[in-house]
């Protein structure tokens, strides 16, 4: 495993927020077509790790490489184009759109229709809009949320707005897919269907970055594992070395005194 | 709304100004129905940017202003053709809007808000001050009319039609624009922007760009009514107007294209039929907007069919 490229390379990453140091030179590395799970307590700093990752903001100092480049510095959107989707911890769904409508937004990165385009209606736009369609359906479909296409995204139960934000993301065709807590409001059916969509998505030739707090679900799907924990990376390993880890027992359980 | 719906009722409105237009021939009315037309243009191209992409603009008569100066100085001072100056007119304010865009929508809420009244004032401030060019207070006079073939368009029948021509014109256009890909990154951008910019959209340039296309709307509406009245002065593009054009989208309602036509005929018949309104209009304005803001946030359009839709809801309930 070790001669093989890494795909994501996270290289002493830190983050600071005032005074609190929400990561601290965390380094690791995500292999390709892997499901890689990032846990720790709350307040770890998982969700800004993500944040970082996705452009939201830039680190403080530390380097990420995305297939090999450099991906420091660019903006979010240029990194959706990359192959970086995501969804959000506390699910943002567009509140004024339709389920289809919010997996349409999702494809911008891959459509390209302007300004001028949408008002002319050229044929190529009228087609460009009908595989969208037909895409976003197709993985509304996926994630078993055809029959609510038209509905309001946010008059859906909450298990199912997470779907229809998974849906979204991989309609901007990524090649790394970040979930932040995807299976947090979901029932044991609703975390079963998850559990086998993000093996689907990852059969699909999808690297899977996932923070989750179901620890099932986390070590049932994982390739790898690292625990984080007030910012700083505490271990690293297979879902059996984290399970049997003393370090990590004690940050979930709390020290021994 | 389904593109078969939108499309049937354009259909049905062409055919209503076609009616409207021949069927009324006191001037004074006809003036009237023009200058609704004139400000439909305005609250529509405002909508865009206010009601789909959230973003707010307390300065946007500097564009109608600009597009009438515009215009008003190529065809006195220069003596070209009001139909040369046209395609002039809206590449410049197309260029300007995403050259003010781009860095002014970096902000937002109130900061957005006090960036853009600085831009209505300056704008203001040059339409009055500039006199070798803008005839200063007292105005530019003689702006030639539009002449297409041996039709003269005044602010009669013929203005009318080219008016509401234009309407009919851009309510197509803008149906077009929400129901596509950049109408949905509009509203994408308006509830989450966070979302949006997740999504793979390029936040700062699609504002820039939908300030853009509102700035070329409301220049447009400027140059129309700059040949139409064949005279125009500072006052017209002023604070006042701004916030004239803010309050016809916000009655109207946000994201939604009829009510454009809705707010700009509320806005511009109630100072005709309340005159004690002409000296307090500012004052009116401020409360038809807290009014409306508190009771009907959706705008008048949204608010009265909601209301009709919860009556029908409660009468088929009683009836069952
Ligand atoms: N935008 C921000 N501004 C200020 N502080 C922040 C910001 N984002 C995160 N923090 C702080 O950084 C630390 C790490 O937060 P983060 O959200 O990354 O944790 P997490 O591991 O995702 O936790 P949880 O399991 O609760 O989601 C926390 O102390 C948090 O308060
Ligand atoms: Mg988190």
């Amino acid at each position: 495993m070790g001669t093989q490229k890494p795909f994501l390379a996270i290289d002493g990453v830190s983050k600071a927020f005032g005074g609190i140091q929400a990561l601290y030179q965390v380094s690791f590395d995500v292999q390709e077509r892997h499901i890689h799970a990032l846990i720790g307590p709350n307040g770890a700093g998982k969700t800004t790790l993500f944040n970082v990752i996705s452009g939201a903001f830039p680190p403080d100092e530390g380097s990420i490489r995305l297939d090999g480049t450099d991906i420091q510095g660019c903006p979010m959107h240029e990194l959706v184009r990359l192959g970086i989707a995501r969804t959000f911890q506390n699910v943002e769904l567009f509140a004024g759109m339709s389920v289809l409508e919010n997996v349409l937004v999702g494809c911008h990165s891959r459509t390209r229709c302007g300004l001028i385009g949408a008002m002319a209606r050229w044929p190529w736009v009228v087609r460009e809009e009908r595989r969208a369609r037909q895409r976003a359906m197709e993985l509304l479909d996926m994630v078993g949320l055809a029959d609510s296409a038209h509905k309001r995204a946010v008059d859906l139960p909450f298990g199912w707005q997470r779907l229809v934000e998974i849906a979204r993301a991989l309609a901007a065709e990524p090649k790394l897919l970040l979930l932040d807590e995807p299976a947090a409001g979901l029932n044991a059916v609703e975390t079963e269907k998850l559990s086998r969509l993000i093996q689907h998505i990852r059969a699909s030739g999808i690297t899977v970055l996932l923070v989750e707090h179901d620890m099932n679900l986390t070590m049932d799907i994982s390739d790898r594992i690292v625990v984080l924990d007030r910012g700083r990376k505490l271990a690293e390993g297979t879902p059996r070395e984290i399970q049997s880890s003393d370090a990590v027992m004690e940050a979930y359980l709390g020290k021994k005194q | 709304m389904s593109s078969r719906a939108r499309l049937y009722s354009t259909g049905i409105f062409a055919l209503g100004i076609v009616a409207v237009g021949l069927g009324v021939s006191n001037p004074y009315e006809q003036q009237l129905l023009t200058i609704i037309g004139i400000h439909t243009l305005l609250a529509l191209g405002l909508n865009m940017l206010m009601g789909y992409a959230g973003q707010i603009s307390l300065g946007h008569a500097a564009f109608f202003g600009l597009g009438a100066y515009g215009t008003g100085i190529f065809t006195t001072h220069f003596q070209w053709s009001p139909w040369a100056s046209l395609p002039v007119v809206l590449v410049t304010s197309c260029l300007v809007g995403y050259a003010i865009g781009r860095p002014i929508l970096r902000l937002s809420g109130y900061y957005l808000a006090m960036g853009t009244l600085g831009l209505g004032i300056i704008a203001h401030v040059i339409f009055r001050e500039w006199d070798t060019f803008t005839g200063g207070a007292s105005g530019l006079v003689g702006i030639p009319p539009l002449v297409v073939g041996r039709l003269v368009l005044g602010l009669g029948r013929t203005g009318f039609f080219a008016v509401w021509a234009t309407v009919v014109l851009f309510f197509v256009l803008c149906g077009r624009l929400v129901d596509s890909r950049i109408g949905r990154a509009l509203r994408a951008l308006g509830d989450s922007p966070g979302a949006a910019a997740a999504s793979g959209i390029h936040t700062a340039h699609l504002k820039a760009v939908i300030f853009s296309f509102s700035a070329v709307m409301a220049a447009l509406a400027g140059y129309l009514y700059a040949h139409l009245l064949g005279f125009i002065s500072p006052s017209s593009f002023d604070f006042l107007m701004s916030i004239r054009m803010v309050t016809m989208v916000v009655i109207g309602g946000m994201a939604s294209i009829w009510g454009s036509l809705l707010g700009a005929s509320v806005i511009t018949l109630l100072p005709e039929w309340l005159h004690v309104f002409s000296d307090y209009e500012m004052m009116a304005y401020g409360l038809i907007l807290m009014v409306v803001m508190i009771f009907l946030p959706q705008g008048l359009t949204r608010g009265v069919l909601d209301a009709f839709q919860r009556a029908r809801t409660l009468r088929g309930a009683a009836s069952s």
